[in-house]
């Protein structure tokens, strides 16, 4: 994250760019066009100086817009490959490199003049000699390109030996075939003493095995975890991608109570389990299941890693983060979030995709980012993307904050939602929002009171984007907020935003019902509001028109089903049950459905007979409103609502569409969708499934490969690793050994076998008596039958290539 | 899996300048740039297009108005990886051409871009990041470079190479351009230089003729005041930019001290660690000797790099929340700004205010850092620490200098017109396209009793016509007094609609005018600056020793020339909210 050529850029402010740029622009000092024979001259010339500028002409003419032809000059290139000028060297392999795909044949006559590199006495001739012919993409080669390969692995030179790594990987991108050789050649590079070496080997294993043939790491697992500080950065990446894929199928799980006496800490702590009395024990439990049982060798790897939280590369820190979290959260991700804020001084690019990642850590553990609150409050000059993941970051940490902070995010919150830009004033209140869903009371009323002091605000589309939010809030808990929707109705009299004020319409006809208590008046508010409405019923917007109608609906039919509950008390307590209604009304309905009970009547003919009931009144007003709505959208709805309401004595069906209760809208964090993608993913990022390499599961317990594999083969060999053929001969006794573990009756067998009979009957058990243990879900189950396979495919390959090499 | 496939670069009016492909297929640049230009101006980081097939990950950064793209199509990659890659490429690119990148530089000197492209990522793999080692196995060829550096002037330009056999090697030292031959054959040719260098990061055979390190720390700062005046959060992000041009393999000893803060915690490591937070260290850091005595030591890469990178909390680490002691003066900030929204007959009007602090911040606190490195300056450094770089200018330690204050505050989109730009010093103008006023004030202008600007803005063309209207109907609506009185009782009577239309035709009183422009008002302003010779942390060089025991290559006898510059930049970095 820190680049000079970002520092020099403040540095010299002084310097003024355009002027440069001006003069620049002047004729291009840069090699005018030659016509063709007259480029072929030159490199045809004995000088030095002359080849050299012929090759820079085609390099130039190969980059420059638009593209020019050079493939003619082929020939006359590949006869410059043998002068035994050293500067013109590196130009002539870019050019084979580049065109050898269009002209195989003629690349192919170059291969014997870069064999004879291979054996210069410099290495740096040996390095780029190796790493130009692995790059030449013509298949028929890849036999060669293996031999020298095999021969770059034992070359004394550490570069001659990084350039092979390298080449490893071209390799079996150009020939399939050649994997099995490969991988054999990287096993001995991956113990190779010298750091970038060895990192190059990793890079290279990530690239050719991926995730198959972890079986190649475990010799040189810890020496690679020692190493890692000392690699380039490039190399500290992949080996901690691969080490994080590693440990999860090779450390069981950590957080099972099970005991692995294997561990000395653990059983010391046993031993004193036993003599601490029972109350300090048990405190030791909390922490138990967390910190305890780390395997050694996953201790090892996440203590060597912590110096890389001060890399100056993001990508590093981002992955130590990474390892942090999915392998042990709770004792070393602490020690890693600072380092991650750094990230946020980066440039601009990087700290957008660093957010993304913080966001996600802080869904794992808000609270951890806490102290760190002062670094996401947002900035004017920031572009969107950036804010609307600050803002969700406060969110997060929102109810583990103190209520000085809480008290001061939301004072940021308020600000920004009064800002003049219409897309930040929506994620500000929503982020507001979900503030409000924070389990802490007190402060998620503060945050209530927030929003609803701003539908006072001018600005209609922030009352807009208020309201919903408000009403998400009341439909979560409805019960709470009976008066919270009597006050919003009130608000409808000076409300001008159309959305808030249909949002406030269809929760009074949602909610106002049950304040009647209350109110004491028969429909509740609800009835009156509708009242009101219907009188501008003209002046608002269709939105509203709708809300109206639907609220009219509503209060009708709840009118309608109070009727008949009475109707009903009345037939069975007889006459002389207590009146709700005004003693008239309820006389003339009873008359009247008794009277009508038996012949279908139209609503007209009703409206006609009564003198009837001021909601009734109401609502065939509305309904005539309705039907008078140029939106036919609106027309529709209301000619439904008739239809519906159209017989009082059978409501089922219209309170099972109108009156049921509605879901509880959900308002997550908008990462919430790319919990599943892992840190530090292209996914991750752009929010959509890129199959990436998906992080395994822990390996079960008793199913992880031996911790002796990982016993280094005695440090002696170590030593001479990378020294000529002693190095290879090294190797090959560790492969030995390790297939002399693996052989049957060997020292591991036995184990393994047990382990898996334990296994098997822990299945069983787990089938009888259910739930008993079940932490080991289905799922890890069916991941470690799969490995199992893997693993016997990787034992018989291991034979196999014990074989090869004797 | 984790590969680059292929890095184009494109010029400031997107031309396509170079494309260099290392791997698989991926969708050409052309393809890629209408795709990448459809996005709105700020374009993220990482794109991705489903429509391409295979679905394609773009990844850019703009470095000096040049465009680098790197698509990454099929499985998933590492974003964070391909952008430092990304970076890396410019930094090196940077270290051979020069800095600013200019297309022109690229498009004349393909040859070496090419190689430098070839050699920091194989077959896709990144493996080279180190510009400076570069230099080993890039050919530069006669001449290039030094026409190159010559042209740009760069101030001391790195030793070059000669290439041709017995030809002379040139190196310019920036000590006036003295010009030294040295029997360079070409076993000093880079491509031959046999073994790998030793250290990763630093080239072999350096050779200089002027010894020559440079300590450039830049801050920048990043304050955001509420409304209130109070300050919300203050960071200083510092870097530590590092110049090194000495032969052979020097090992150096860079201490740093406080200058007083932190004081009482610990030993001076201690307190230094306290004051730079979350640093980070370019890989010739030793780790240890920071975290055991809080001084860096380390072997230079040639020529300049970033030495480390650091976070100052200007706050203190646990800053009290409530207001008061946390005042925007006791950062000792050069200028303050203020500003006051809703002004004038209307309220159409705003000011904003810069101020000199009068708070002992200020002033006091430049004059006793300058004094603290006049007395640092008999150990170790000598009284050269503060002499200025050649070509720097002014504005060294002793005399802080304040330079390019400039004001920026953003108005909302509404705003059609800023009718009115009054400032007391300076130039101010207001800029339609971005939407916002720009007021320029020279720092010798900028006194004691700093300088205001002033703005009349005008609201939407729809607005004001409401407005005209209001005043012309003014005589015959007499009921606002009971429009006023309103809101709280209008429940039963009055419903909103009929309210609004009584409301509009009333003139509107200036409560109301207020409130209405208050829509057209900026909601935050943002200052920048430059103080040369000055840190906002207050961070000082208390020390630069070369080890002449533990370095190589290196005569008893040498004692390079040290230079210490310090920097505090504001890049709209100061926002105050309103």
């Amino acid at each position: 994250m820190e680049s000079i050529s970002r520092i020099s850029s403040l540095l010299e402010t002084a310097r003024d760019l355009t002027l440069e740029a001006a003069r620049d622009a002047g004729p291009r000092k840069s090699t005018r066009p030659l016509p063709a024979p007259q480029i072929k001259k030159l490199l045809d010339s004995r000088q030095e100086r002359e080849v050299l500028d012929g090759l820079r002409r085609i390099i130039a003419m190969q980059y420059a817009n638009p593209p020019q032809a050079t493939l003619t000059f082929f020939p006359a290139v590949l006869k410059t490959l043998s002068h035994p000028y050293p500067s013109t060297r590196p130009l002539v392999y870019n050019y084979l490199i580049h065109h050898a795909e269009l002209d195989p044949d003629t690349a192919l006559l170059s291969i014997n003049t870069i064999q004879k590199s291979l054996s210069d006495s410099s290495p740096r001739v040996r390095a780029m000699a190796l790493k130009t012919m692995a790059g030449i993409r013509v298949p028929v080669i890849s036999q060669i390109v293996s031999l020298a390969i095999k021969k770059g692995v034992s070359d004394l030179s550490p570069l001659v030996r990084k350039a092979a790594a390298l080449a490893c990987v071209k390799c079996v991108r150009l020939d399939e075939t050649t994997r099995s050789q490969v991988e054999e050649y990287l096993a001995v590079l991956l113990a190779d003493k010298q750091y970038y070496v060895a990192g190059a080997a990793v890079q290279a294993f990530m690239e050719v095995c991926s995730t198959e043939r972890l079986d190649l790491i475990h010799p040189v697992y810890r020496r690679l975890c020692r190493m890692v500080v000392d690699m380039d950065e490039w190399g500290q990446l992949a080996l901690l991608k691969l080490m994080t894929l590693y440990a999860r199928r090779c450390f069981p799980r950590q957080t099972k109570r099970t005991k692995r006496a294997q561990t000395r800490e653990q059983k010391a702590r046993d031993f004193y389990e036993d003599l601490e009395p029972e109350s300090q024990s048990q405190s030791f439990e909390a922490d138990y299941e967390e910190i305890s049982i780390a395997d050694p060798d996953l201790t090892l790897f996440l203590t060597s890693i912590a110096p890389l939280l001060q890399s100056r590369t993001s990508a590093v820190i981002l992955a130590v983060a990474r390892a942090y979290l999915y392998l042990g959260p709770s004792t070393h991700l602490p020690s890693a979030i600072g380092p991650l804020i750094a990230l946020l001084r980066s440039p601009q690019d990087i700290q957008q995709v660093a957010l993304h990642n913080m966001v996600q850590v802080c869904l794992a553990q808000p609270s951890l980012f806490v102290p760190y609150y002062r670094h996401f409050l947002l900035r004017s000059t920031e572009p969107p993307n950036t804010r609307g993941l600050k803002l969700e970051i406060l969110t997060l940490i929102f109810p583990s904050c103190s209520p000085e902070i809480q008290s001061l995010l939301l004072a940021e919150l308020e600000h920004f939602s009064r800002s003049p830009n219409p897309a930040l004033v929506r994620e500000s209140v929503r982020a507001i929002g979900r503030c409000a869903q924070s389990p802490n009371l007190t402060s998620s009323r503060r945050c209530l009171a927030l929003l609803l002091n701003q539908l006072h605000s001018s600005d209609d589309n922030l009352v807009g984007e208020a309201m919903q939010v408000i009403r998400h809030l009341i439909q979560r808990s409805p019960t709470e907020h009976k008066k919270t929707v009597i006050r919003l109705a009130r608000n409808l009299d000076h409300l001008t935003s159309a959305t808030a004020r249909a949002g406030i319409v269809w929760l009074v006809g949602e909610f106002a019902d049950s304040a009647r208590d209350e109110v004491g008046q028969n429909g509740g508010v609800a009835a009156d509001v509708w009242r009101i409405l219907v009188k501008g019923y003209a002046g608002e917007g269709e939105e509203v028109r709708g809300q109206i109608v639907g609220l009219g609906a509503k209060v009708y039919l709840r009118w309608l089903n109070e009727r008949k509950k009475e109707k009903e008390e009345k037939s069975v307590n007889g006459a002389g049950g207590e009146l709700l209604l005004s003693p008239r009304t309820k006389e003339n309905h009873d008359g009247e459905e008794r009277g009508f009970a038996g012949n279908a009547v139209t609503h007209q003919q009703q409206e006609e007979k009564e003198t009837s009931h001021p909601i009734e009144l109401l609502w065939q007003h509305t309904l005539l409103l309705a039907r008078y709505t140029p939106s036919y959208h609106l027309r529709d709805r209301a000619r439904l609502y008739r239809a519906l309401l159209a017989i009082p004595s059978s409501t089922e069906l219209a309170s099972l569409l109108l009156l049921a209760p509605k879901p509880v809208p959900q308002a997550p964090s908008p990462s919430e969708s790319r919990r599943e993608y892992l840190l530090g993913s292209a996914s991750l990022v752009v929010g959509e499934d890129m199959r990436g390499v998906a992080l395994p599961e822990w390996v079960e317990e008793g199913r992880e490969p031996d911790a002796a594999l990982r016993d280094e083969t005695g440090d002696g060999t170590g030593e001479y690793v990378g020294q000529g053929e002693s190095g290879r001969a090294g190797t090959v006794s560790a492969g030995e050994r390790l297939d002399g573990l693996l052989a049957p009756g060997g020292g591991v067998g036995p184990a393994k076998k047990g382990g898996r009979t334990l296994d098997a009957w822990l299945n069983e058990e787990e089938g009888t008596e259910s739930g008993g243990e079940s932490e080991g879900s289905v799922e890890s189950e069916e991941e470690t039958s799969t490995e199992d396979e893997t693993e016997e495919e990787s034992e018989s390959e291991e034979d196999e290539e014990a074989g090869l090499v004797k | 899996m984790s590969a680059i496939e292929a890095v184009y670069i494109f010029d400031e009016h997107n031309n396509l300048l170079l494309s260099h492909t290392y791997t698989g297929r991926p969708p050409p640049p052309l393809v890629l740039l209408p795709l990448y230009l459809q996005h709105a101006a700020p374009r993220p980081s990482v794109l991705y297009f489903p429509s391409l097939h295979p679905s394609t990950v773009l990844y850019s950064i703009v470095q000096d108005n040049l465009l680098f793209l790197s698509p990454s199509s099929g499985t998933d990659t590492e974003p964070l990886l391909i952008l430092e890659f990304l970076h890396r490429v410019a930094d090196a690119l940077e270290e051979f051409l020069g800095s600013p990148l200019l297309a022109s530089k690229i498009a004349s000197n393909y040859d070496i871009v090419a190689q430098i492209l070839a050699e920091v990522a194989d077959a896709g793999i990144v493996c080279h990041g180190e510009a400076n080692a570069l230099r080993d196995v890039v050919e530069t060829g006669p001449g290039v470079l030094n026409n190159l550096l010559g042209k740009v002037g760069l101030p001391g330009s790195t030793a070059v190479p000669g290439l041709q056999g017995g030809g002379p090697m040139v190196m310019s030292g920036s000590g006036g351009g003295i010009q030294r031959t040295v029997s360079g054959l070409s076993a000093l040719q880079p491509a031959q230089t046999a073994q790998g260098s030793a250290i990763p990061w630093r080239r072999n055979n350096v050779k200089h003729t002027s010894n020559e390190l440079y300590v450039d720390i830049v801050e920048t700062l990043s304050v955001t005041l509420a409304p209130s005046g109070r300050l919300l959060s203050a960071f200083a992000y510092g870097s530590i930019a590092f110049t090194s041009k000495v032969s052979g393999v020097p090992d150096l000893l860079l201490s740093l001290s406080t200058g007083g803060k932190g004081a009482g915690v610990g030993n001076r490591g201690d307190q230094l660690r306290a004051v730079m937070e979350r640093t980070v260290f370019h890989p010739c850091v030793r780790l240890g000797r920071w975290k055991s005595e809080g001084v860096m030591s380390f072997v230079p890469p040639d020529g300049r790099f970033a030495l480390c990178g650091y976070e100052v909390d200007l706050l203190g680490p646990e800053a009290p929340l409530t207001a008061g002691k946390s005042t925007y003066g006791s950062l000792g900030l050069p200028a303050g700004v203020e500003i006051t929204i809703g002004l004038g007959s209307s309220g159409n009007e705003f000011e904003v205010r810069l101020t000199q602090p009068t708070t002992s911040g200020g002033g006091a606190s430049i004059a006793t850092a300058s004094l603290q490195s006049n007395l640092s300056g008999g150990s170790g450094i000598g009284s050269r620490l503060s002499a200025n770089k050649p070509g720097i200018g002014t504005g060294d330690s002793k005399a802080p200098s304040l330079d390019k204050l400039t004001m920026r505050v953003p108005l909302p989109a509404a705003v059609r017109n800023v009718t009115e730009l009054r400032p007391s010093k300076g130039e101010a103008h207001w800029s339609p396209a971005d939407g916002s006023v720009e007021w320029k004030v020279a720092a010798k202008d900028f006194g004691p009793l700093g300088a205001v600007l002033r703005c009349t803005i005008q609201g939407p063309l729809a607005a004001d016509g409401e407005n005209a209207g209001a005043v012309l109907n003014g005589m015959t609506a007499t009921t606002y007094d009971y429009t006023d009185d309103e809101p709280a009782s209008a429940y039963q009577t009055l419903d909103g609609q009929e309210k609004q239309s009584n409301g509009i035709a009333t003139p509107v009183s200036r409560e109301a005018k207020v409130e209405k422009s208050r829509e057209l008002m900026p909601t935050s302003a943002t200052l920048s600056f430059g103080v040369k010779g000055w840190l906002a942390s207050g961070l000082r060089v208390e020390s630069l020793l070369l080890d002449n025991k533990k370095s190589r290559g290196l005569g008893p006898e040498v004692k390079p020339y040290k230079g210490v510059k310090y920097l505090t930049v504001s890049r709209e970095g100061i926002e105050l909210r309103c």
